[in-house]
């Protein structure tokens, strides 16, 4: 196989001392128990690929998808390894080898098709304001909570615009299809022709970040933190937890943002067993929820769990995707765990 | 194939794999070296290993445990292919028993989760190695791991109690007991203490444990000279001062993390950590007093000491992130483990430091000189480029300087890491009766030489050919 990408990443690979400090909490390790299912084993897989001592197969691509991208690695590495940025070029090269995956495949044309992950046609409730807003998959699809979401902005004295957006492209990156990123990225700039703007989704804003390293994203919650005091609110004088996404605790070092916006707010947190930048992740991220969804609702059952065994009974989150993983094992479950988007609170605060 | 349908009837399908992906997974560790095992099985009970055990000795089957493979030398690396036993999931603590104060556990319990489960008893397990986060207490045991604070508290040696052990041809034995003194012929159970996995499969220990002491305050002081840094340890020790923690970073630890972390540290040749923990503040007081003045003494300056948790992070901050620092000291320059922990007489502490960097300096090579110098461990990493054939040769002609040098001073090859492959050839050369003796006594437990086979005493003789190593050289 040429490992066209995984060659950039030579350096990277041989930085890496093979410590396994990054089994420590890894959540794919951690349930199946493999070295391969391992950050570490994923490197070592990686680099078997690159040196060519190891040909692309199923088996590896298994491992290879299956990570959560959740940057618990990189917390815990011995030398600041990327191991997701790896992992992505590894993706890459399996998928020009010709890796397929049926899941994959669809959840792409999807974006193709219509510009959004669902494969339907979403209106984007267009707004002539100011300061443009992106909203991402996820948010456009709860026409709902968005206009509230949106309320929120304007209390807060912005004045959203929104257009008719399409995908920031995630998905094409994160599953190795870098060419049809390449693309999309043209369309997105397109549709969202902006440089600067507020971005209401952590995923999104994570990797428009990495990827689009001219545009300037503003995460949401950056604003609620600089707006909120100084708003009229209401204290809520409610309990409940706060799952730390990986995007916005690892990925964008924040911890203290949210849990500030709860004071704020006069809800009190209990926090979960792990959290901050040792929170385990929902295992909804880096494309698991389709490469292998019994294991992602797996990882979001623990999170249920350990909400339910510190006795309350909301869990709030902040990225719309750990909140539907959650939130779906959650309502599968007992239906005894409320999950809900921080937004949910401060708009409630707000009302 | 034959081994497969064997094993996967011992352990079950769920339990064995041979895919090439998964061993070559298997085939590394935190080494240099590599090399494929023909099928990786995970046990869950006593009664599997001991089949495994039997069949493998039966069959002439090389057998090699593994932990978490953090060994930074080969250990876990099966040089002659055959069965690799992961151990991680016999992780069940059976036992913890307050008044007597041990615990009883499976081998492949990690030790910070060991750790976890004692703390809330007002206990630790304290030899543990900066790997504890994932190390086993098997590949703890068979590589008699010590670490940060082993110069107050002793190594893993210091707090094996018991065992128990699948031996060569399958019987399991259970060795020493749960009392802390024992005089009862020849001590076995400590026999397998750093015996890197060439004796018997420990499947389960019993440890002591102490209680977590009240207080701790941590010093730093810096040094103009790294001689002064050297010398200041030596009298620290001969003082009789109790450090909980004494280690020495030099310049080029120091650049790399100032470099690398933007940490600010001085700009000095060293810095020694100091550390004293104890029930009464007075007695930590007086014990931190000596070790500065001592400092002081050797024309160090004590910038820091201070009893507050925050506190003792921000000073141990540039220790911390030595290791990530230095991985990222010079572009393509990647941190290799080679001659990296020998045990040095505190005397020449700082001659050895003085002379890693003279050997590092005449190969062309970078060589860091760091570590546990309170427990008489020097610690250093190369730090090299791994893909030039030139710089592996200029990295052996160092390695065998070191070991020659740290010979001729009445050092030993390794004072922590263990010997497996890469340290081998010095070690043999240094020790030829100590080897000899132990290949008797391997051959007295493991006649058919089943148990990770060709480390320690029967190692290769050139650590750079004796597996294929895991970076891809270009000629
Ligand atoms: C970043 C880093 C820092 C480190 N710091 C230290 C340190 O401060 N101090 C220190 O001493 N070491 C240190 N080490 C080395 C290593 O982590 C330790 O020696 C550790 O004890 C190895 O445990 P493991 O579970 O990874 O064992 P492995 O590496 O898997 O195995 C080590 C040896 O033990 C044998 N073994 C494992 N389990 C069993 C068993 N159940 N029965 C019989 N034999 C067994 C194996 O066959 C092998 O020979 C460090 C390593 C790294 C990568
Ligand atoms: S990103 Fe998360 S799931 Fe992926 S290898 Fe790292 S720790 Fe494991
Ligand atoms: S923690 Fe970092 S250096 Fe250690 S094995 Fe994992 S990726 Fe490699």
């Amino acid at each position: 196989m040429d490992a066209k990408e995984l060659k950039k990443w030579e350096a990277e690979l041989n930085i890496c001392i093979r410590c396994a400090y990054c089994f420590e909490g890894c959540p794919v390790y951690k349930e199946l128990g493999w070295e391969s299912d391992g950050a570490r084993g994923k490197i070592v897989l990686s680099y078997g690929l690159f040196s060519g001592e190891l040909e692309s197969s199923e088996y590896i691509a298994d491992k290879i998808f299956e990570c959560t991208y959740c940057r618990d690695c990189v917390e815990r590495c011995s030398a600041n390894v990327s191991v997701p940025d790896i992992l992505t070029a590894a993706r890459t090269d399996l998928v020009n080898d010709g890796y397929k995956n049926e899941a994959h495949l669809e959840l792409l044309d999807k974006i193709k098709d219509t510009g959004n992950i669902f494969g339907k046609e979403l209106k984007s409730p267009v707004r002539n304001g100011e300061v443009p807003v992106l909203l991402g998959c996820r948010l456009l699809e709860r026409t709902e909570d968005t206009k509230r979401y949106l309320e929120i902005l304007e209390k807060l004295g912005i004045k959203p615009k929104v257009v008719d957006e399409t995908c920031c492209g995630m998905p094409f990156g994160v599953l190795g299809y870098k060419d049809d990123l390449a693309t999309h990225k043209e369309e997105f700039r397109r549709r969202f022709p902006y440089k600067k703007f507020i971005c209401m989704c952590t995923t999104c804003v994570f990797f428009i970040r990495k990827n689009y390293p001219d545009l300037e994203a503003i995460y949401v919650i950056e604003e609620v933190v600089k707006r909120l005091p100084e708003v009229e609110h209401k204290k809520l004088g409610t309990k409940v937890t706060y799952h730390d996404p990986c995007n916005v605790a690892r990925g964008m070092d924040m911890v203290d943002e949210p849990r500030s916006i709860l004071k704020e707010i006069g809800v009190e947190l209990v926090e979960l067993p792990t959290s901050g930048k040792q929170a385990e992740c929902c295992g909804g991220g880096g494309g698991l929820l389709v490469t292998n969804n019994p294991l992602a609702e797996k990882l979001a059952e623990k999170r249920v769990n350990q909400a339910l065994e510190i006795g309350v009974d909301t869990l709030v989150t902040l990225c719309p995707t750990c909140e539907f993983n959650i939130g779906n094992v959650a309502s599968k479950n007992s239906g005894k765990l409320k999950v809900k988007n921080l937004l949910d609170l401060v708009w409630e605060s707000l009302k | 194939m034959e081994i497969k349908k064997v094993l996967v009837e011992i352990v079950g399908e769920e339990n064995v794999r041979d895919a090439l992906a998964e061993l070559y997974v298997y085939g590394s560790d935190a080494s240099i070296h590599r090399e494929l095992p023909n099928v990786v099985v995970r046990p869950r009970t006593v009664e599997q290993i001991q089949k495994i055990i039997e069949y493998a000795n039966n069959e002439i089957i090389p057998v090699i445990a593994r932990g978490a493979g953090s060994g930074m030398s080969g250990h876990s690396v099966p040089i002659d292919h055959g069965i690799v036993l992961d151990m991680k999931g016999m992780n069940r603590i059976l036992e913890i028993k307050c008044e007597d104060m041990y615990c009883r556990v499976e081998s492949g319990v990690v030790d910070d989760d060991l750790n976890r489960a004692i703390k809330p008893f007002g206990v630790f397990y304290p030899p543990s190695p900066a790997s504890s986060r994932i190390a086993t207490i098997g590949g703890e045991i068979a590589n008699n791991a010590s670490g940060i604070r082993s110069v107050k508290y002793g190594a893993t040696r210091d707090y094996v109690l018991g065992m128990k052990v699948v031996l060569a041809d399958g019987e399991i034995v259970n060795l020493g007991g749960k009392t802390r003194v024992e005089a009862a012929g020849y001590q076995i159970h400590r026999l397998m203490v750093g015996s890197e996995g060439t004796l018997g499969i420990i499947v389960e220990a019993t440890m002591k444990f102490i209680p977590l002491p009240k207080l701790r305050c941590l010093g730093m002081a810096t040094f103009e000279k790294l001689e002064d840094a050297g010398n200041a340890i030596a009298n620290i020790i001969a003082s009789g001062a109790e450090p909980s923690m004494l280690e020495l970073m030099d310049n080029i630890a120091i650049e790399a993390v100032n470099t690398a972390m933007k940490l600010g540290l001085p700009d000095v040749e060293a810095i020694i950590l100091f550390e004293a923990d104890g029930k009464v503040k007075e007695a930590v007081d007086f014990e931190m007093q000596g070790m500065k003045e001592i400092c002081e003494k050797h024309d160090g300056k004590v910038t820091a000491m201070s009893y507050d948790a925050k506190e003792r992070t921000k000073i141990y901050a540039g220790r911390k992130k030595l290791f990530p620092a230095l991985s990222r000291y010079k572009e393509g320059f990647a941190c290799t483990s080679l001659a990296d922990d020998m045990a040095v007489p505190y005397s020449k502490m700082a001659e050895c430091a003085m002379k890693i960097h003279e050997i590092a300096e005449k190969n062309g090579i970078i060589m860091t000189a760091y570590g546990h110098c309170g427990s008489g461990v020097m610690h250093t990493k190369i730090l090299m480029d791994t893909t030039k054939k030139e710089q592996w040769e200029a990295a052996k002609n160092a390695v065998e300087e070191v070991y020659d040098y740290v010979d001729s001073i009445g050092g030993i090859t390794s004072g922590e890491h263990g010997i497996a492959l890469s340290k081998a050839p010095a070690w043999k050369r240094a020790r030829k009766d100590l080897v000899e003796a132990m290949r008797k006594i391997k051959h007295a437990l493991d006649p058919n030489n089943i148990l990770n086979p060709h480390k320690l005493m029967d190692a290769p003789d050139d650590w750079l050919t004796a597996t294929p190593i895991r970076y891809r050289v270009k000629e």
